[in-house]
């Protein structure tokens, strides 16, 4: 496999050297984090939220839009950080990108499989239990994302440090 | 996997990138390859041999590979 003589504009912004900060380990894994984190949040507030009687509240969608929205940013950094290889075009990878980019599909297979069955019964458990739709619609929603970033998380807390020169 | 990539570019002069470019990887790949943290595969391994225009087993080998200047000096004395 070799890399395509013609590179898309999303696989050359993603190799641009002016976004090279973004690869080193220490910033990966800040990232990694902080995505983790913010994810943690928004379960444990949607969760909070359901165990009210008021529900869905102006308050929760203000936490969620902010919450959504920094995200926005944190997901950028990440996927800077690991070349973007899981969202570009497969012929713009060469041999190590996609091996890598495997490696992590394979390693978070199993907990993927976990957090969307989590999603699923999440949800109906909301349901279930307090009659929040909205809510239970959050929930699994952040469940099936955060089972859909765990093989970026795990590329970008393990992926090796690049060479200096290169 | 044990491999000259480095010595070989250093004696002819090519940069990473020139030789990603030559041989369809991109440079990191190059220095992970380098630094013995890839192993290539068999298609790279011989378009990177092709390139320096040395058969494949000078380049890669299983076995740690003397250096170049003790493999003169045998050759030499």
């Amino acid at each position: 496999m070799s890399t395509s003589p013609d590179q898309t504009y999303l696989a050359r912004t993603f190799d641009d050297d002016r976004y090279a900060w973004a690869r080193g380990r220490r910033v990966r894994r800040r990232a990694v984090l902080a995505e983790a984190a913010l994810l943690a949040a928004l379960v444990a507030v949607t969760v909070a939220a359901a165990t009210t009687s008021a529900g869905w509240t102006t308050s929760f969608f203000v936490v969620w839009t902010v919450g959504m929205l920094g995200f926005i940013p944190l997901h950028s950094v990440l996927n800077l950080g690991i070349r973007g290889v899981f969202d570009r075009d497969g012929r713009s990878l060469d041999e190590h990108q996609q091996r890598l980019r495997d490696r992590s599909f394979v390693a978070v297979a199993w907990p993927t499989t976990a957090l969307h069955f989590s999603a699923f019964t999440g949800a109906v458990a909301v349901v279930a239990l307090t009659g929040h739709v909205a809510l239970a619609l959050c929930l699994g929603f952040l469940l099936w994302f955060a089972a859909g970033l765990l093989a970026y998380w795990h590329l970008a807390w393990t992926a090796p440090d690049e060479p200096d020169d290169a | 996997m044990h491999d000259r990539i480095a010595v070989l570019r250093a004696d002819r002069g090519v940069s990473r990138k020139e030789l990603a470019d030559a041989v369809g990887v991109h440079p990191q790949t190059i220095g992970y390859v380098e630094r013995g943290e890839y192993s290539p595969s068999l298609a790279l391994a011989l378009r990177i041999a092709r390139f320096f225009e040395l058969p494949v087993e000078a380049v890669f080998s299983l076995d740690p590979l003397p250096s170049l200047s003790q493999e003169l000096l045998r050759r030499t004395s």
